[in-house]
Parts: C-alpha cells; sequence; structure tokens
C-alpha cells in the first residue's frame, strides 16, 4: 500500500508542475544536452581519425578507449574533482560544484562511447564508400563527411548511448556538482538524496522522469541501430 | 605521344609477386580490354591507375607531367575514374549519386543540375528516380555508376568487369552505355572475360599473365 501512496504522490508532483521537481529535469537535460553537444564532435572525429589514419600507438590508444567504456563515473568524478578543486591544476578556474565541472565530466564519459562506437561504425563500413568518394575526385574532408553520411545511422545509435550513459549517471554529478539545489542538482543525484531523507514521493517522480527519457533514448537507439543494418 | 604511361611497376602480395610491368604506354582516345585468368592481377593494376592501391616501385607520366603513387595527385584523380566491379552507390538518391563527383568539382548548382539530368537521359534512368539506390537491382546499380562516371566526362575510364553477374537484358543495356562512353575522347581500360566487350569497336588487348602484360589488337573496326 505505501508503493502505491508513494506512486500516487509521485504522479501528483509531476503533473502538478512541482517547480522545484521540474528545475531538478531542467538542469539534468540541459548539462547533458550541452555536453553531448560538446562531445558530439570531438568524438565523431576522433573516431573516424582512428578508424582511418596509421599512426604509431594505434592500437593501444584504441585498446584503452576501449577500456574506458566500463570506467566508473564515480572514479571520472573523483579524478575530475581532484584536478578542480582548490589545489588542484585547474583550482584556479573555480569551476568545482557547478554545472561548468558537471559538463566536463560527462563530456568525459560521453568520449570512450562517441569514439569506440564511430571507430566501429567507420571500420565496418563498406570499404567501397570510401574509394568510390576518392574516385570520383573527393578531397580529404570530403571523404570524410561521406563516410560519416553514409554510417549515419550508427552515429546516430551511439549518440543515444553516449546520452543514455550521461543523463542517467550519478558517481561524476555528485562529486564535481555538489548535488547544490537549484544550481548543480539534476536527476539522478536528485534521485539519491530524496531516497536517503525518505522522500521517495519525488525521488519515485523523478525516476519516472528519467525513465522515460531513457526509454526514448534507448528506443531511438534501436531504431538507428536497425537502420543502420539495413 | 601517350596520354598515360607507366614503367617498371610492380606489385606484391606478401612474398608473391602479381606483376611486374616493365612498360605500359595508353593512348589517348584509344580502348583497351584488360584480360587475363582470375588472380592475375587485373583489378589490382587498375585499382593501382586510379590511385586505390600503391604499387611497390614504378613511375608514371600522364601527358607531359611525371607522378608518383605514394601520394597519387590530386590532380589526377579529376582525370582518371574507376568504377568498381560491383559499384556502390551512396546512401542517397540516383541523382545526388550521378552529381557527387560534380559537387566535389565544385560545379554550381544550376549547371550541376543540367549535367545531372543529361547524365541521367543518358543512361535512361528516369524511371528509377524515386528508387533508393540499394534497392536497385545490379545492373541498374552499374548503370547508374556508369552515368556517375560519364557526367565527369574523364580522360582515363577504368572499368573493372562491368557486365560481370548481369543478367543478359542488364547486360545489353551494361554493354550499349559502355559502347557510348568509349568515345574517342576518352581513353578506356576495361577488364573483363567478356567476349562481347573484348569485341567491341577498335578495341585492343591488353593480357597480363604469369606477372606480365602484352598488348595486342583483337576488337573490329
Amino acid at each position: 500500500m505505501e508503493l502505491l501512496d508513494t506512486s500516487h504522490q509521485a504522479l501528483l508532483l509531476l503533473f502538478s508542475g512541482d517547480p522545484e521537481l521540474w528545475g531538478i529535469v531542467g538542469v539534468s537535460l540541459s548539462v547533458s544536452l550541452i555536453a553531448m553537444l560538446i562531445a558530439m564532435p570531438l568524438g565523431v572525429g576522433s573516431g573516424y581519425l582512428l578508424a582511418s589514419v596509421e599512426f604509431v600507438g594505434r592500437r593501444p590508444l584504441i585498446v584503452l578507449i576501449q577500456g574506458l567504456l566500463a570506467s566508473p563515473t564515480v572514479v571520472v568524478g573523483l579524478m575530475l574533482y581532484l584536478l578542480l578543486s582548490r589545489h588542484g591544476v585547474f583550482g584556479q578556474l573555480h569551476l568545482l560544484f557547478t554545472q561548468s565541472a558537471m559538463v566536463i565530466g560527462q563530456v568525459l564519459i560521453a568520449l570512450p562511447v562517441l569514439i569506440a562506437f564511430s571507430l566501429s561504425a567507420i571500420q565496418s563500413a563498406d570499404p567501397r564508400a570510401r574509394e568510390t568518394a576518392l574516385a570520383l575526385g573527393a578531397t580529404p574532408p570530403r571523404v570524410a563527411w561521406t563516410m560519416l553520411v553514409e554510417v549515419r545511422f550508427a552515429l546516430m545509435a551511439a549518440v543515444c548511448n553516449a546520452f543514455g550513459r550521461v543523463v542517467s549517471e550519478v558517481g561524476c554529478s555528485l562529486m564535481v556538482g555538489g548535488n547544490i539545489a537549484g544550481v548543480t542538482r539534476n536527476i539522478p543525484t536528485a534521485i539519491a538524496l530524496e531516497t536517503s531523507k525518505g522522500d521517495f514521493a519525488q525521488g519515485i517522480a523523478l525516476g519516472i522522469v528519467l525513465l522515460v527519457v531513457a526509454l526514448g533514448v534507448n528506443s531511438a537507439f534501436a531504431f538507428f541501430q536497425g537502420e543502420s543494418q539495413r | 605521344m601517350s596520354l598515360l604511361a607507366i614503367s617498371a611497376l610492380e606489385k606484391s602480395f606478401g612474398e608473391r609477386r602479381l606483376f611486374s610491368i616493365d612498360a605500359l604506354q595508353l593512348a589517348a582516345g584509344e580502348r583497351y580490354a584488360l584480360t587475363g585468368e582470375n588472380g592475375a592481377g587485373k583489378s589490382t593494376l587498375l585499382r593501382i591507375l586510379a590511385g586505390l592501391e600503391t604499387p611497390a616501385a614504378g613511375a608514371g607520366r600522364y601527358g607531359s607531367r611525371h607522378f608518383n603513387w605514394n601520394p597519387y595527385p590530386d590532380w589526377l584523380r579529376r582525370e582518371v575514374i574507376y568504377v568498381h566491379q560491383q559499384p556502390y552507390l551512396f546512401h542517397t538518391s540516383v541523382a545526388d549519386n550521378i552529381a557527387y563527383g560534380l559537387r566535389a568539382r565544385g560545379v554550381e548548382r544550376g549547371e550541376r543540375e543540367r549535367q545531372v539530368a543529361e547524365a541521367i537521359g543518358w543512361a535512361r534512368l528516369e524511371h528509377l528516380l524515386g528508387t533508393p539506390p540499394q534497392k536497385l537491382s545490379g545492373g541498374e546499380k552499374q548503370r547508374v555508376a556508369l552515368a556517375r562516371a560519364w557526367v565527369l566526362a574523364p580522360k582515363v575510364l577504368l572499368l573493372d568487369e562491368p557486365t560481370a553477374n548481369l543478367d543478359a537484358e542488364s547486360r545489353q543495356q551494361t554493354l550499349a552505355l559502355v559502347r557510348e562512353f568509349c568515345s574517342p575522347r576518352t581513353t578506356a581500360v576495361i577488364a573483363c572475360h567478356d567476349r562481347d566487350v573484348m569485341e567491341l569497336p577498335h578495341m585492343r588487348r591488353l593480357h597480363l599473365a604469369n606477372g606480365r602484360i602484352d598488348l595486342e589488337r583483337v576488337g573490329t573496326s
């Protein structure tokens, strides 16, 4: 019965337009979207270069990036915390416990996913695509653009996967954001806090929002993955 | 003087030497059937001429300009067009596929659309314009690829077995386009096993065997 009552309260919170709750949703989405906007060109570009250019140390670098896919977000948060804290290398920038720090953390979390998936997408593309572009007189930048367009669905799947990872991560946001109400409190850190306080209604309401976002992102991921294999 | 000349061209795969061509000269406006057994190196030779593979050694000359293969010069990519045995069509429309090379050359939109329309008419592709390229048959893809090459009016055309694996009707349609494409303005080298290709008018034969290449005239005039 308690679960039913709490869920009822959660739905009321959601549909009453509770400003605190929707403010948390806003922080979560804006931080993650900005992080993705920064990470996408970096990740996809790096993935393309890794797939297309031979250089010394390429193989170990690929292994390292694939290894980073499994890195715990709290460890990323810890490293970033040490760099951004007052005595850290970037302490003078005063970024700790700001949304900017959360964005940086999420960029670092998204990058390995984007690089690894883009690399895989380009490597699995039909080699005749690149050859055809070259044979038709395309310059290297045009060849690169053509290849990215050819594997666009696989790249969109990579973006959905990376977004799903950053929007739901709690470890890094908690470490470098500090869970400050109205500033750096996002959905995952708020759920952790509200649950620890025993306020399950807001936790469940935010959980529903996160589930809807995750479901939407994963549906898009599955769609794009299906399209890329057609 | 020949249009395209190569000398001391060597290609190996590991320990296996595929071919060693002392000298080969392709005259402007001539058409050549490149024959040889499977694995003789016909496709590899075409791909080297197109700058898609690098030989172990060799020197080249186009007109009066000398070049090396590593890196293959960008200016030569504008003169030489290679078409795969099974052409790759980009995941866009048929018209955009044909326009690709023109875009790469910076041809402005109005002129590009005019030339693409001309190429579509040339290859009789009007009824395929609404079909996604990936849904086209092998013969239809080959015709789109030929139109995509034709619109660029290349000085050197390299075709890799254009009629292989096609049904009788597609083969005839492709053969007709190849025949029209081989104008006196274009030097064509066509890797083939197909007798009808070898016997196209004014065709000369380059036979690749045991790592060597020989030239003879086989076509009717």
